[in-house]
């Protein structure tokens, strides 16, 4: 069982300077989350909500406040934390095991250990048998679990998430967030899913932090007090997925509506920082 | 396209040699009938002569070998000082500012035009064509090397930055790996570049045994069977690399579902 | 990147560009460009004010570029470099149109490319340079020879590429022309041709490079008159100035040339996303 942390946020801000202007991705950020937790983030683009995984995994750093794993503070990236991020970003030269082997490259296990936990987590990601096959040759869901393999492989106290399931078709999704949460029940590890898609935080999640754009700042945190396993067509599901929709006015879901991660729609200047949303 | 099931007389496997037996038949019926008197309408079966008089006295072996043996100096050298500087202006922003902007201006001049400079300055000797080799494959080199090393996805570096790379095991898992087809482009191009260079130089500096020697001293005696059979030998070399190349990269690169777009 | 002297091939690049954080350009970039040849001309002037090597072998700069200079003026480079130019356009265009016609033949119909692909391969393994003493003998040395040289070396590149790009057009178009009635004419014209146009641009861009490659080796070797005369009349008199002046105009018809294409490309290409 791996060893889950308490993650502690605390006044957490992050500015970026665009041809003088000073553009606040993030603003007086304050979360605590329990060792063991789930807690899905929602929020319309430009909320900072992927801002705010890169800097809890370390990507990027240049932020007042803190963040503290188990009283630690965070600083640059750690085998402790493991993200999953839109895209597979699985290496094409390598095989499915070599690909999940790779985060194991620097932790101080042995051969024959690293070997063991490589094909305990293929399985448990449900894709024993495919150990020796290329990236290109799985579809986008395989390539996405063998992805999640791979953050966990090193049983890091906290996984974070960014859309994992954004690009793919709502069948895989379907299928992918009920593997996710059989993972999460199995390992016990905190978790942190960042989507736009209410149900499936919701579905997933402890509780909902429902997060407002420019500045990017939390706006209410929803608690999800449903037991497992959660039936999307439960009169309680839907309650609380009303209460997470109305936390976004009038426009409703379409404000969580994104944008393609494609540059070329948005303003230039800010391209550099949205992007990262 | 659609796969027409193809009809007509001669089965599908056999028609590319239609033509060419076309060829020889017409070429060799031209001869026999005296169709045109001109020194240069020799007959097919000369040409084969010439090739069993070139290789039975071993002047195949000396021209091909000296021409063979340039090739692969001049490759080696201009590839490697290519693989190198390519790695210099990837990796670093600042040679790449300094240096770039004068190594793509130079890369501007058509290969040949230094020829003449070259020979000016090193004389006709194997020393001045192996230098002008390495500058042909030189080229290709640098360019593909710094493309590849340039588009190394940001994202994988990150992936390598969270499972806590050092700078040693990012150089080594990710950028060389990702680098690596591109590279594998440039060595194909400079092979063929570096052919060509050989027998460009072996035109322009015309002093040495050579495979492009023995084409100029066809032409300039008027033998067109040694002329045709050069032709055929340089073609025979041409098809080697080629072959050579191709199964390299079907081996090395087998995790690619697709192949190097070809020239 | 396309070049004269060293092409790289057409990769589908990375999925996102190696951006930098807003802030890290340097201002001025292109003053950064300017020390390292400065730097090299002032140790080439240093050089033969010291007399560090003979005038012969290494003229000083000033002279090189008053012999350019003298060169443009009276006439002699532009001259030679119309003369250049003609041929390879006209040996360029000529090869253009036989490849794109072979091309599409081969590309188009299964039976041709069963009865001419593997001749054709032949005699795209002798490079444009090993055809030339072959040339020679049969055509002398007059413009012909410039000219089926020339259009030789396009040929190969603009054949290959039309044919492999015709071949390559996705199924799922030719499907969805299918679907709608297109006839045979409006699914080539509107279908077909333009799809393929990203690899017979392609094989376009490498027909011009070797066709100037070419260009340059048979003025070095069978001319008396272009701009690879003018290099070969200098190297001959041993005046390096002369030489250099006219490797110097060589580089800038490069420049212009793959300049030219890229803008060519720009504008037909505009459809296609950004990195690919």
């Amino acid at each position: 069982m791996a060893h889950a942390g308490t993650l502690d946020i605390r006044g957490l801000n992050k500015q970026y300077e665009v041809r003088g202007q000073t553009l606040h991705v993030l603003q007086n950020i304050d979360i605590t989350i329990e060792p063991g937790e789930f807690v899905s983030i929602v929020g319309a683009s430009g909320c900072g909500k992927s801002t705010l995984l890169r800097l809890i995994v370390g990507l990027d750093g240049d932020h007042q406040g803190e963040m503290l794993l188990d009283g630690q503070r965070i600083r640059g990236t750690s085998l402790r934390r493991g993200i999953v991020f839109q895209e597979h970003r699985l290496f094409p030269w390598l095989t499915v095991e070599r690909n999940i082997a790779l985060s194991l490259l620097n932790s101080d296990l042995t051969e024959g250990q690293q070997r063991a936990t490589v094909a305990e987590h293929i399985e448990l990601v449900g894709l024993k048998g495919f150990e020796k096959t290329y990236p290109h040759q799985l579809s986008g869901g395989m390539s996405q679990r063998v992805a999640i393999a791979r953050a966990l492989v090193n049983r890091p106290d906290i996984l974070l998430l960014d859309e994992p399931f954004g690009a793919l078709d709502a069948m895989t999704r379907a299928h992918l967030q009920q593997e996710l949460h059989r993972i999460w029940q199995a390992e016990g590890i905190t978790m942190i899913l960042v989507t736009h898609d209410v149900e499936e935080a919701v579905y997933l999640g402890d509780k909902v932090v429902v997060m407002d754009p420019r500045p990017g700042r939390i706006r209410k945190t929803i608690p999800v007090p449903l037991a497992h396993p959660r039936d999307r067509s439960s009169y309680a599901f839907t309650t609380v997925k009303e209460a997470v929709l109305r936390e976004f006015g009038e426009h409703g879901a379409a404000d969580l509506a994104e944008a393609p991660l494609v540059a070329e729609r948005l303003e230039p200047e800010l391209s550099a920082w949205q992007f990262a949303v | 396209m659609s796969q027409e099931k193809s009809s007509g007389l001669v089965p599908p496997a056999l028609r590319g040699w239609v033509l060419p037996v076309l060829i020889l038949l017409v070429w060799w019926w031209a001869v026999a009938s005296g169709w045109s008197n001109s020194p240069l309408l020799v007959s097919p079966v000369s040409v084969w002569e010439r090739a069993v008089q070139q290789l039975s006295s071993g002047e195949l072996r000396a021209a091909l070998g000296a021409s063979l043996w340039r090739n692969a100096w001049g490759f080696l050298l201009g590839a490697g000082a290519g693989l190198a500087f390519g790695v210099l202006l990837g990796w670093s922003r600042w040679a790449e500012r300094l240096v770039g902007p004068s190594f793509h201006t130079l890369k501007q001049i058509s290969l040949f035009a230094w020829i003449p400079m070259l020979s000016m300055w090193f004389g006709l000797g194997d020393g001045a064509k192996v230098a002008f080799v390495a500058m042909a494959a030189f080229f290709p080199m640098v360019l593909n090397t710094f493309e590849g090393l340039r588009s190394v996805p940001r994202e994988y570096l990150e992936v390598g930055r969270v499972c806590g790379f050092s700078l040693w095991q990012q150089l080594t898992r990710v950028i060389a790996p990702s680098a690596a087809p591109s590279v594998f482009t440039g060595v194909q191009l400079a092979l063929i570049y570096s052919w060509l260079a050989t027998l460009g130089s072996e035109y322009l500096m015309a002093a040495g045994p050579g495979i492009g020697n023995t084409l100029i001293d066809g032409r300039e005696h008027f033998e067109m069977d040694l002329v045709l059979f050069g032709v055929v030998v340089i073609g025979l070399v041409g098809y080697a690399l080629n072959a050579v190349t191709g199964s390299l990269e079907r081996r090395l690169l087998t995790w690619r579902d697709r192949t190097v777009a070809r020239y | 990147m396309s070049s004269i002297s060293g092409a790289t091939v057409s990769l589908p690049l990375s999925s996102a560009p190696a951006s930098r954080a807003p802030g890290r350009h340097l201002p001025l970039q292109w003053l950064w460009a300017w020390p390292f040849p400065l730097a090299v001309l002032l140790l080439w002037h240093l050089s033969s004010v010291w007399g560090w090597a003979p005038e012969q072998v290494l003229p000083p700069p000033v002279q090189v570029f008053r012999t350019f200079a003298d060169m443009v003026v009276s006439g002699e480079i532009w001259s030679n470099l119309q003369i250049s130019l003609i041929r390879v356009f006209t040996g360029f265009g000529i090869g253009l149109l036989a490849g794109l016609v072979l091309g599409s033949v081969m590309g188009l119909s299964p039976t041709a490319r069963d009865y001419l692909y593997p001749l054709f391969k032949a005699f795209a393994q002798v490079p444009v340079i090993g055809w030339l003493p072959l040339l020679m003998l049969l055509v002398g040395i007059d413009e012909a020879l410039k000219f089926l040289l020339i259009a030789k070396a396009t040929l190969v590149p603009v054949t290959l590429n039309t044919s492999q790009g015709i071949q390559g057009v996705p199924n799922r178009f030719i499907e969805v022309a299918k679907a709608y009635g297109f006839s045979r004419w409006q699914m080539l014209s509107r279908v077909v041709f333009p799809a393929a146009t990203a690899p017979i641009w392609n094989g376009v861009r490498y027909g011009l490079t070797h066709a100037w490659l070419a260009l340059v080796v048979v003025e070095l070797l069978a001319s008396s008159e272009g701009i690879g005369f003018l290099i070969v009349y200098g190297r001959q008199l041993f005046q390096l100035d002369v030489v250099l002046a006219s490797v110097l105009a060589v580089g800038i018809v490069g420049f212009s040339i793959d300049k030219l294409l890229s803008l060519a490309e720009a504008w037909l290409l505009r459809w296609r996303k950004p990195g690919l």
